[in-house]
């Protein structure tokens, strides 16, 4: 691990650290309204402002950043494993199995994802709490997002599945499913590394892309997709910079993942 | 070779092979192997060795290779037998150790991973009955059996050593037919005959046949009791080693004889028959 | 939402006398004049227009474009509301509101040289009444079954015929613009003050202006004053708001609050606030009967005293200073006081009190524990608001609701839809509890609320297409509405609508919330510009503007 990558690592443990103690370093809560006090700038009472109906804004990049950063990887966790369990079981199984399973993800690839998120969400009952809300826009983002890392698990379990390694564990007697499961799975290890830790930072800007379209986690719960929103239609970067600590904890973080990442990649490669 | 042996036969095969939408690899194939014994089976790369090998376990892709004739292995019908059924076969009857070591063995998986997985094929034991198997094993290969030998991964170990893991995890379940297929090709010289030496040694102290599967005659020669010659997907010749060095039949024989270095075999009757078949 | 169609009761009395001015025109005959040096004013329109053809806008593009470049027999004046003359001198409808007689205006040129007559209304008003060509426009004039009769009496004057009354007749005519039966340039030749010169389609429309154009100011000067009229199509505000910073648009309409405050702070003078509009945000409850809501749910909607709690615990003064920084007021009724004849001025705005809203909850029955309403058989009061994804002002809105009424205890879960899912439930699944929404009103005859109103309307949105209406008071609001559309006397019209908007406010099947002001921006170099509240807000008078060029 370089220097980088231990800061990248404090960041991040900062970042976490920081949000899981919202409820000590925020008291007043993301969901109050200061409503003598709207769109403040930074104060004693709110060190970062407040939003458009008064909410302390520093409060809400907390319990933000919490909703993104526990559930980014848990959305991760989930396309992970949908990746690994249809393109690698596809793979593996190759011939009619591959084939099918790569026309699923074409299909998927090809869909209008933005527009399937959309019909999604409105298919959800209305009566949702802002946190299954969060947690439901999270694991469909999660659900939806496996494809691209299926195809390359497919094709990396395809030509697993014809290795010498596998073809000997074939003739020492080993069944089919001990084959994928001891024998192909951990190979794909690396792969399945690299997918996780690419899909945190991508699932953490598709909510802010679906909160800037008003379809990501639910009022009053905050995210950084909600508050990215405030940005949208800022005019000029001087005018209240305060508005752009969400923009730049999301860049922080995201680029403390990627650092992460890169060393992942060396350690896998 | 004691006469009661040479009469027990323990796989005969009378097989062709082809893969969709080619000419046959192997025609009209016929085999035969005695309990006990270490047959050659020596053609050049591409004329359908592993084709035959993997023919035997019951490895090609049933969509892909048109197998048709018989394979008959002890007292079944190979087949004829379902793909459960040989699966139970496979490690236990017969076992098969691939060319290459490196790739043989899953790069991502320790040696014990490895040999527990291939007892646990066939065995339902505990951990205990495992580990003894596992030791067992590699003792009869000549390989340390502790833990810090057991954590290693392929890759931390000499080609040499991951062979005799290969060929370790292929006898650990005593099978009547060790199929070696081209299982030295990929060793330096040194490791080579030490290798056919362990082979051996294996043959005389379990009596497990042994299918000697090599593009080199000269590597067979100090090993095999009998040799096959696999040219073009039919057996050309097939006979005692002494027959096919000493009088070889067929064209094909005389001119892999040709190719021989000349300090090989070391019976120097051998070798002038053998340079006189070159000059020819 | 939809685009209402004018529709105008006859209101001769009420509404001044139309006075028959006979305003000597000055017909030039001569060849087109030159270029006036007016300029050329530029805007925005948010979508493409769907149409050229009058008879056929549905749309707010295509109106604009029919208001700029259509003659119209009448005006409804949007400073004053009041109807002038304009293609006719004057006219007069029949005492049964079944027919009514334009005297025209001699010596009218359309734009490409055509003459005008009485002819031309006729053919216009066939052309528009033909069933089979489904005119919105049209349908605002259909009353009853039966064609319409046109009798030209002279190339000056004209008497349509109804087959039944129509309320409101007169005003109706500021939305048909005059087609030409002769012209071979069929709806391109105009008789307004500009004509489409040239059109590229998602990109821009270029209007220049009418050289056969009638009219001329006071001091004889040949109307309009400008060139031509440049319309960009350009769906995104943003990129609006940018260009007119940069000088390359003149006018924006219907601004938000938002950028309302961002350009009046650095140019207060380029910005107007005409005042409250006829546009208002409301709230409702899902009143339908058979719709898939719990049933416990349905009687709390269903019950006039829970909508009126809910209506007394929203804060509407927040509303308007928090959500449009001041820019709305909050509403009084269905009718905005910005609709000088129609508004019942008897309305007094609802008093913001949650402890009365408690209380008047806790008569019926609900009880308050730990923070949270329960109905009378412990049902926990929850319920969602859906609004549409992507409005800002909504979603905002929707916020302070919730936080108003977590006050009294009640559990709001706010739900942003797309359009069609939203409109998906409220329209054929009936699947939603509360919807937060909007509704524009470019009419100020509650003519054209009707379907609004009638408890069997597909639009009567809190239990729409009622066999026979459910409640007594949706009975009242039907035969009120009714006799209002039969009169053709305003003061009985006037009476019945006054009682619509009381039994409204009691009963509150829509929760008023606020009336938006209307807002625009108007660039320095524009003259002549005096935005008003009703469409199209700044550019009404825009034969009347010039743009000073730099
Ligand atoms: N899976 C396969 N599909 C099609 N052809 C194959 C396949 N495997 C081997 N062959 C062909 O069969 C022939 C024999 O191959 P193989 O049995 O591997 O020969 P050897 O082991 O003697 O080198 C070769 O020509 C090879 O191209
Ligand atoms: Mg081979």
């Amino acid at each position: 691990m370089n220097s980088w990558q231990k800061l990248a690592c404090a960041v991040l443990a900062l970042v976490l650290g920081a949000s899981l103690a919202a409820n000590l370093l925020a008291p007043g809560g993301y969901a109050k309204q200061y409503r003598e006090a709207t769109n403040a700038p930074p104060s004693h009472a709110h060190w970062l402002g407040t939003d458009d109906v008064g909410r302390d804004r520093f409060a809400r990049v907390l319990y933000g950043t919490r909703i993104s950063l526990l559930l980014a990887p848990a959305a991760a966790l989930l396309s992970t494993l949908m990746a690994a369990l249809i393109g690698g079981l596809a793979g593996y199984l190759g011939g009619t199995w591959a084939r099918m399973a790569m026309a699923v993800t074409d299909l998927f690839l090809s869909l209008p994802w933005l527009f399937l998120l959309i019909t999604a969400r409105a298919l959800m009952p209305l009566n949702v709490s802002p946190q299954v809300s969060a947690l439901v826009t999270f694991m469909l983002l999660g659900f939806l997002g496996w494809t691209a890392a299926a195809r390359v698990l497919c094709t990396t379990a395809g030509s697993l599945r014809s290795s010498d390694f596998v073809r000997q564990a074939r003739a020492a007697g080993l069944p089919g499913q001990r084959l994928f499961w001891v024998h192909v799975m951990p190979n794909l290890r690396p792969v399945l590394y690299a997918q996780f830790w690419i899909s945190i930072p991508v699932f953490i800007l598709s909510e802010a892309n679906l909160g800037i379209l008003g379809l990501g986690v639910a009022e009053p719960m905050p995210s950084w997709g909600s508050l990215l929103k405030e940005l949208e239609g800022l005019v000029s970067v001087g005018e209240e910079p305060w508005k752009f600590v969400p923009l730049i904890l999301l860049v922080v973080v995201v680029t403390s993942f990627q650092l992460l990442l890169s060393r992942q990649e060396g350690v896998a490669a | 070779m004691s006469s009661a042996r040479q009469n027990q036969i323990l796989l005969s095969a009378q097989l062709s092979v082809r893969y969709a939408g080619k000419q046959p690899v192997l025609r009209d194939v016929q085999l035969e192997i005695q309990r006990g014994e270490v047959l050659g089976l020596v053609g050049q790369s591409g004329s359908g060795k592993s084709t035959l090998a993997m023919a035997i376990l019951g490895l090609l892709d049933k969509k892909r290779a048109q197998t048709e004739g018989t394979i008959r292995f002890q007292d079944s019908e190979l087949l004829q037998l379902s793909e459960h059924e040989l699966r139970a076969l496979r490690g236990r009857a017969v076992a098969l150790v691939l060319q290459s070591p490196l790739s043989a063995l899953n790069p991502a998986l320790k040696i014990r991973t490895q040999l527990r997985e291939a007892w646990r094929a066939h065995a339902a034991g505990g951990t205990t009955e495992c580990a003894n198997a596992i030791r067992a094993s590699l003792q009869s290969v000549s390989l340390p059996a502790d833990d810090e030998f057991l954590r290693k991964y392929p890759s931390q170990m000499s080609v040499g050593q991951a062979q005799r893991v290969l060929i370790a995890m292929a006898v650990m379940h005593r099978p009547a037919l060790l199929i070696a297929d081209e299982a030295t090709s990929a060793l330096d010289v040194i490791t080579q005959s030490e290798i056919l030496a362990l082979f051996r040694d294996l043959n005389r102290s379990t009596g497990m046949a042994i299918l000697y599967i090599s593009h080199d005659l000269a590597s067979v020669a100090g090993i095999c009791d009998r040799i096959a010659i696999l040219h073009r997907g039919e057996i050309v010749e097939c006979g005692t080693t002494e027959q096919i060095f000493a009088h070889p039949q067929h064209e094909y024989t005389q001119r892999l004889m040709a190719a021989l270095p000349r300090i090989l075999p070391a019976n120097p009757q051998l070798q002038a028959k053998t340079e006189a078949a070159a000059a020819r | 939402m939809t685009r209402h169609e004018k529709r105008v009761g006859e209101m001769a009395s009420a509404w001044g006398k139309a006075i028959a001015v006979t305003v000597i025109c000055l017909v030039s005959l001569l060849k087109p004049a030159a270029a006036q040096g007016g300029g050329e004013l530029r805007f925005c329109l948010r979508t493409e227009p769907k149409t050229f053809d009058p008879l056929k806008v549905e749309d707010d593009a295509s109106a604009a474009v029919r208001y700029l470049t259509g003659g119209v027999l009448v005006r409804v004046n949007r400073q004053t509301q009041e109807l002038e003359p304009e293609l006719a001198q004057s006219w007069k409808t029949s005492k049964d509101g079944r027919q009514i007689t334009f005297r025209l205006r001699s010596g009218i040129l359309f734009s490409d040289g055509t003459n005008f007559s009485a002819s031309d209304v006729a053919y216009t008003m066939q052309l528009l009444m033909d069933p089979a060509l489904h005119s919105p426009t049209g349908d605002a004039f259909r009353s009853g079954a039966g064609n319409v009769e046109t009798k030209v009496i002279s190339p000056t004057q004209i008497s349509i015929t109804f087959s039944a009354p129509v309320a409101g007749l007169d005003r109706l005519f500021d939305q048909v613009a005059i087609l030409s039966e002769r012209s071979p340039k069929k709806e391109m030749a105009v008789l307004g003050p500009f004509m489409v010169a040239d059109y590229k389609p998602g990109a821009s429309l270029l209007l220049n202006r009418n050289p056969n154009y009638w009219k001329t100011d006071e001091q004889g000067r040949k109307l309009p004053y400008l060139d031509s009229i440049r319309l960009d199509i350009q769906p995104n505000r943003d990129v609006e708001m940018l260009r007119f910073k940069r000088g390359e648009l003149d006018l924006i309409n219907s601004l938000d609050s938002e950028y309302f405050d961002k350009l009046s702070a650095t140019s207060p003078q380029q910005v107007h606030d005409a005042g409250p509009s006829l546009d208002s945000e409301q709230l409702w409850f899902n009143e339908v009967a058979k719709s898939p809501i719990p049933g416990y749910k349905k009687n709390w909607f269903r019950s006039a005293n829970f909508r009126q709690a809910i209506s007394e615990a929203i804060n509407r003064e927040d509303l308007s200073r928090i959500v449009f920084h001041g820019h709305a007021q909050p509403a009084l009724g269905p009718f905005s006081p910005a609709n000088k004849f129609w508004f019942n001025s008897k309305l007094r705005p609802q008093a913001y009190s949650p402890d009365a809203a408690l209380k008047a909850l806790q008569a019926e029955g609900f009880r308050m524990k730990n923070g949270a309403l329960k109905d009378k058989d412990g049902n926990e009061v929850v319920f969602s608001i859906i609004t549409n994804a992507g409005s800002k002002i909504r979603e905002r809105m929707a916020v302070l609701i919730q936080d108003d009424l977590q006050k009294i205890g009640v559990h709001v879960n706010v739900v942003t839809l797309d359009f069609p899912s939203l409109i998906e439930r409220m329209t054929q699944s009936y699947d939603y509890e509360a919807i937060l929404l909007g509704l524009t009103n470019v009419d100020l005859d509650p003519n054209g609320e009707m379907n609004v109103w009638l408890s069997s309307s597909e639009n009567h949105q809190w239990n729409p297409q009622q066999k026979a209406p459910e409640t007594s008071w949706e009975a009242e609001i039907d035969r009120l509405m009714r006799a209002q559309a039969s009169s053709s006397d305003a003061k009985k019209r006037k009476e019945a609508f006054d009682r619509v908007q009381e039994i409204a406010v009691e009963q509150e099947p829509f929760i008023f919330l606020i009336n938006k002001n209307a807002l625009s921006a108007v660039s320095k170099t524009v003259h002549g510009a005096a935005p008003v509240i009703l469409w199209p807000q700044a550019f009404w008078n825009a034969e009347r503007l010039t743009v000073a060029t730099k």
